[in-house]
C-alpha cells in the first residue's frame, strides 16, 4: 500500500504554492497514450492525487473508457522529483452520486473541497500570455496510486513506494 | 505526411528534452525522461536513453509503438504541445551512433539506446478554447504565423 512522502505531497500541490506543474499521462483502452500537462494538482489522504478537470478532452476520455493513469513531475526536475505515480482515475463530475466512493474517497467530499479550485487557489504564478481566460471546473479527477517508480537519472524503473 | 515543426518548437525540444510517454497493448501507461532529444529534418525526434531508460519502455514499444510526448520542465507550460507518433528502439546504426555521441558530449548522457519517434501528430495544449487543437494539418507558413502570434521566447540550452 503507498504512503506519499512529506516530499510528495509537498510537490504534489500547485505551482504557487510552492508545489509542481504535472504530466498526467493516460491510454486509450486500446494502448494509444496521452500525456498532458496539468496546474491544479493536489494530495487527498496518504494515496490519492487529484487534478482539477478544466480543458480536459483526450484524457477524460481516455479515463472514462480505461482508469489507468500515469502521474509525473513536469517541471520542476531539479529538486529531487523524479517521480511517477500509478494508479487507476476517475474523474468526478458534477452529477455523480454524492455517495460514490473511490478507494475511499467520496464525491461529496472531494467536489466540496476542490470542486471551485480556480477560486481556491487562483493562477496568479501564471505569466498573463498563458493564463487561461475563464476556467470552468467540470469535476476533480481521483488519482488512487497504487505504486511509485523513480525517473532520477541512473535509478530509472526503481521502485520507490 | 511529414509533421512540421517550428524553429521555436525545435529549440523548446532540444533545450529541455521530454517527457515520453508509452502503453501496453492494455492500456497501461509508463513515463521516462529524454534527457537529450535532437529534432531531425525528416519529421523525426531522436532521444538518448540510457541503459535503465530503455529497460523501462524498451519492451512496452516492442509491443506496441505509439508514443506520446511533451516537452519537460518549464515547456510543459511555454511550450504546449503534445506530439504522438509511432517509436522505434535503435540499439546500432548511424543515427544511434550520432545521437549517442552529440548526447554524451552535450548533456553526458551515457545512451545505450535511441528512441527514434516518427512523428503523426501535434496538438496545441495550452489551456483555454484551443486546448486540444489538432496543429500537424497546418502548412509551415500557417503554423510559423500561429505559433508567433502567441509566443516567442526561446530558452537557452541546458547543460
Amino acid at each position: 500500500m503507498v504512503k506519499f512522502t512529506k516530499e510528495m505531497k509537498d510537490a504534489l500541490r500547485v505551482p504557487g504554492k510552492g508545489g509542481s506543474l504535472i504530466y498526467l499521462c493516460t491510454s486509450s483502452r486500446g494502448g494509444n497514450p496521452n500525456i498532458a500537462a496539468m496546474r491544479f494538482v493536489a494530495t487527498h489522504m496518504d494515496d490519492k492525487i487529484l487534478i482539477a478537470d478544466m480543458f480536459l478532452l483526450k484524457t477524460k476520455a481516455n479515463i472514462k473508457e480505461n482508469p489507468n493513469v500515469a502521474v509525473t513531475i513536469c517541471h520542476p526536475l531539479d529538486e529531487g522529483r523524479w517521480w511517477v505515480f500509478r494508479g487507476k482515475a476517475v474523474d468526478i463530475e458534477y452529477g455523480f452520486p454524492r455517495d460514490f466512493d473511490w478507494y475511499g474517497a467520496n464525491a461529496t467530499d472531494i467536489l466540496n473541497e476542490w470542486g471551485n479550485w480556480n477560486k481556491a487557489e487562483p493562477p496568479d504564478e501564471v505569466p498573463p500570455d498563458i493564463v487561461f481566460p475563464k476556467a470552468v471546473q467540470r469535476g476533480v479527477v481521483v488519482v488512487h496510486v497504487e505504486e511509485v517508480y523513480s525517473i532520477e537519472p541512473g535509478h530509472v524503473g526503481e521502485k520507490i513506494l | 505526411m511529414t509533421v512540421y515543426l517550428t524553429e521555436r518548437i525545435k529549440a523548446w525540444i532540444e533545450a529541455m528534452g521530454c517527457h515520453i510517454c508509452v502503453a501496453t497493448p492494455e492500456g497501461v501507461p509508463s513515463v521516462v525522461l529524454g534527457r537529450y532529444a535532437e529534432v531531425r529534418d525528416s519529421g523525426e525526434v531522436a532521444f538518448a536513453l540510457a541503459e535503465d531508460e530503455a529497460a523501462v519502455i524498451g519492451p512496452v514499444i516492442a509491443k506496441n509503438p505509439r508514443v506520446a510526448f511533451g516537452i519537460s520542465r518549464q515547456g510543459g507550460i511555454r511550450a504546449a504541445y503534445q506530439f504522438k507518433g509511432a517509436g522505434e528502439i535503435l540499439r546500432s546504426g548511424d543515427i544511434f551512433n550520432a545521437v549517442v555521441a552529440q548526447a554524451r558530449e552535450e548533456k553526458g548522457v551515457d545512451a545505450a539506446a535511441v528512441l527514434l519517434v516518427r512523428l503523426t501528430e501535434l496538438y496545441c495544449t495550452k489551456p483555454g478554447y484551443e486546448a486540444g487543437l489538432r496543429l500537424d494539418g497546418m502548412p509551415p507558413e500557417e503554423l510559423d504565423a500561429w505559433e508567433r502570434q502567441r509566443w516567442k521566447d526561446v530558452p537557452r540550452k541546458r547543460n
